[in-house]
């Protein structure tokens, strides 16, 4: 698996796939989709596709692509490279959605919520199958989000094609096991070999599982928590967890398009009641006490000065 | 990144970030710099802060333009003071009225730069420099030659003329940069689509007045308004203009937009709808239980009310 062309920029979107199989061109093929590196608030998520022909579904359980989640990643290396030994008959495709890529698209000012992004993806991917020539016939999925409506929509994306929706479908059928492999795999390594643009010196590698229940995670991201610029990109800045941290370590920012009720803003601009205009005795800073500025210069934030 | 970094320690600002007028860097006398003054300001009556230009022929305001959250960066190192400072020319007359005024009760003519001293503001002699002061004096007092001396004594009368022009000149400039002058938006960056004759020349003068008012007195501004014959606003209601039209329903009128964004604490009462008498009396009384007084009546009555 060459990871160069996401590694020269992990900062974005990036496609990797294998060969296709001439055999997947001629036949009817089945393929499975499944994903890794959803729920952490580290590195990248993978959405992985892997197809072969419908008639080859023996010899893909042979390979012995059981639950990934039950094998260790040295397990799982071993498998994917029985897999790209199956090149002959066995397909895949990755999409590497990188950290930053996650935060920008859940923080936009349209949201774009991970579930819609998951979908976009694999539907990408099963896309790129078909422009690819791929004979698909059957598609194997498991749940993003409710399963009916998952597989409608697929169904709908595109005719022709038996969509599966199943939960824990990576157990249920080889295929989709097999697309697993190929994401965990495809995760482990971006983030074992993750190139940090940051200058962070001697970096602490140890942070955990990544998951944002680990304590080890939580620690490590307190570490790296920069009070003004936040994160390393290696962080999805979405995550509430991370927000969560800043909200509470980082430099407050104030975002002027937040929802903010008048109070608080008024305590933050340090008004004055309108009622403080109109009065004798009206407290003003140093100056005269019934001095109110003309609203054209605080209208536009200017104001006289009396020092440097 | 790696080791937690240390804040810096907030040391005294000694460089800011100015928007200046060319005039204040003289490039034929380079050795003459601008300088910062302290002089009394006219509307207040305590200090602000101005500039001289080189050999103190130019006056000039200065203001700063600040707002929460912001600092600057400057070349590799960054300025904690976000602020912007903008120094632009102003009529050195503002500031030695005061002074004229002041001695103008002896009823006496009097040597200019024995009237313009001020002990806690020394600086203040350094005006009668500027290059429009000594000639510009006739605007704002009669002005009596002996000799090779000049002697001026506080005209009100003139004043309220000069006072006018400057009002006036500050209209057409309103006009033309499309100042927003009426009591709707009060937002600069709200575009209005309403052109601007629909505002009425009362609008742009009471604007005028209150942007000049900023560089006299409160009482030379009293008698100016009284001089450009505008009535003086004693109440909210009174500002808002005839040229607005307000549909008359029997709904209860809501406010063009949210006036209670900006409330500050001590406004304990968020009133975002303007209510009738009736309406506020209503809203102060417990109404826990009551049902609303449209559930008695139904288009087919069928139990009469008794």
């Amino acid at each position: 698996m060459d990871l160069s062309p996401f590694e020269k920029d992990n900062s974005v979107s990036c496609r990797l796939a294998s060969q296709i199989p001439d055999v997947c061109k001629i036949e009817d093929c089945c393929l499975g989709i499944d994903e890794a590196g959803r729920g952490p608030v580290l590195g990248p998520m993978v959405y992985g596709i892997c197809f072969c022909p419908v008639s080859k579904k023996e010899e893909l359980k042979d390979l012995k692509v059981a639950d990934s989640k039950t094998l260790t990643e040295a397990e799982r290396e071993n498998l994917f490279q029985k897999l790209d030994e199956a090149r002959n008959f066995v397909g895949w495709a990755l999409q590497i959605l990188s950290p930053n890529i996650i935060s920008t698209s859940m923080l936009q000012r349209t949201k774009y919520n991970l579930n819609a992004l998951s979908h976009d993806t694999a539907i990408g991917l099963v896309q790129y199958a078909l422009d690819s020539g791929v004979q698909l016939k059957e598609v194997y999925v498991d749940t993003v989000g409710p399963a009916e409506k998952y597989e409608e929509k697929l169904s709908q994306r595109f005719p022709g094609i038996e969509v599966t929706v199943r939960p824990k479908a990576d157990s249920l059928f080889p295929i989709v096991s097999a697309a697993s492999i190929c994401a965990k795999v495809a995760r482990d390594r971006v983030v074992k070999g993750w190139n940090f643009s940051e200058d962070l010196g001697e970096l602490d590698t140890d942070y955990g599982s990544g998951y944002p229940n680990d304590p080890k995670t939580k620690v490590w991201l307190l570490k790296y928590l920069d009070p003004v610029f936040g994160y390393p990109q290696f962080v999805r800045f979405s995550w509430s967890t991370a927000q969560t941290l800043m909200d509470s370590k980082a430099v407050t920012v104030h975002w002027d398009d937040d929802e903010e009720d008048g109070e608080k803003a008024a305590q933050r601009q340090n008004n004055r009641s309108m009622l403080s205009y109109f009065g004798a005795s009206a407290g003003g800073n140093n100056q005269n006490p019934t001095h109110q500025t003309h609203r054209f210069f605080t209208e536009r934030r200017l104001k006289s000065l009396d020092t440097l | 990144m790696a080791a937690k970094k240390k804040r810096t320690p907030n040391v005294q600002n000694d460089s800011w970030v100015v928007v200046a007028a060319d005039s204040v860097i003289d490039t034929d006398r380079p050795e003459r710099d601008p300088s910062f003054v302290r002089l009394r300001n006219p509307s207040t009556d305590s200090a602000s802060l101005y500039m001289l230009g080189g050999d103190d022929l130019q006056l000039y305001e200065v203001k700063a333009f600040e707002e929460d959250f912001h600092s600057w960066f400057v070349g590799q190192t960054v300025q904690r003071d976000g602020r912007l400072l903008f120094v632009t020319p102003m009529d050195p007359l503002f500031l030695i009225l005061p002074y004229l005024i002041k001695v103008g009760k002896e009823g006496k003519f009097q040597p200019v730069d024995q009237v313009v001293m001020d002990e806690e503001f020394p600086a203040c002699s350094r005006l009668l420099s500027c290059t429009r002061s000594q000639a510009s004096l006739h605007h704002i007092a009669e002005e009596k030659e002996v000799g090779s001396l000049k002697f001026h004594r506080y005209s009100q009368e003139k004043t309220m003329t000069w006072l006018k022009k400057k009002v006036e000149r500050t209209v057409v400039a309103l006009k033309k940069r499309n100042i927003s002058v009426g009591e709707g938006v009060k937002s600069t960056t709200y575009v209005r689509v309403k052109s601007e004759s629909d505002y009425h020349e009362e609008d742009y003068l009471r604007y005028a007045h209150g942007l000049i008012s900023e560089y006299i007195s409160e009482d030379l501004s009293k008698a100016l308004l009284i001089h450009l014959e505008l009535p003086e606003l004693t109440s909210p209601k009174e500002t808002e203009p005839p040229s607005k039209k307000r549909k008359l329903s029997d709904k209860p009128v809501e406010a063009g937009e949210d006036y209670t964004k900006f409330n500050s604490a001590d406004f304990a009462r968020k009133p975002p709808k303007k209510m009738t008498a009736a309406q506020k009396s209503l809203a102060k009384v417990d109404k826990s239980g009551m049902k609303p007084m449209s559930s008695f009546f139904s288009p087919k009555v069928k139990a009469e009310k008794k």
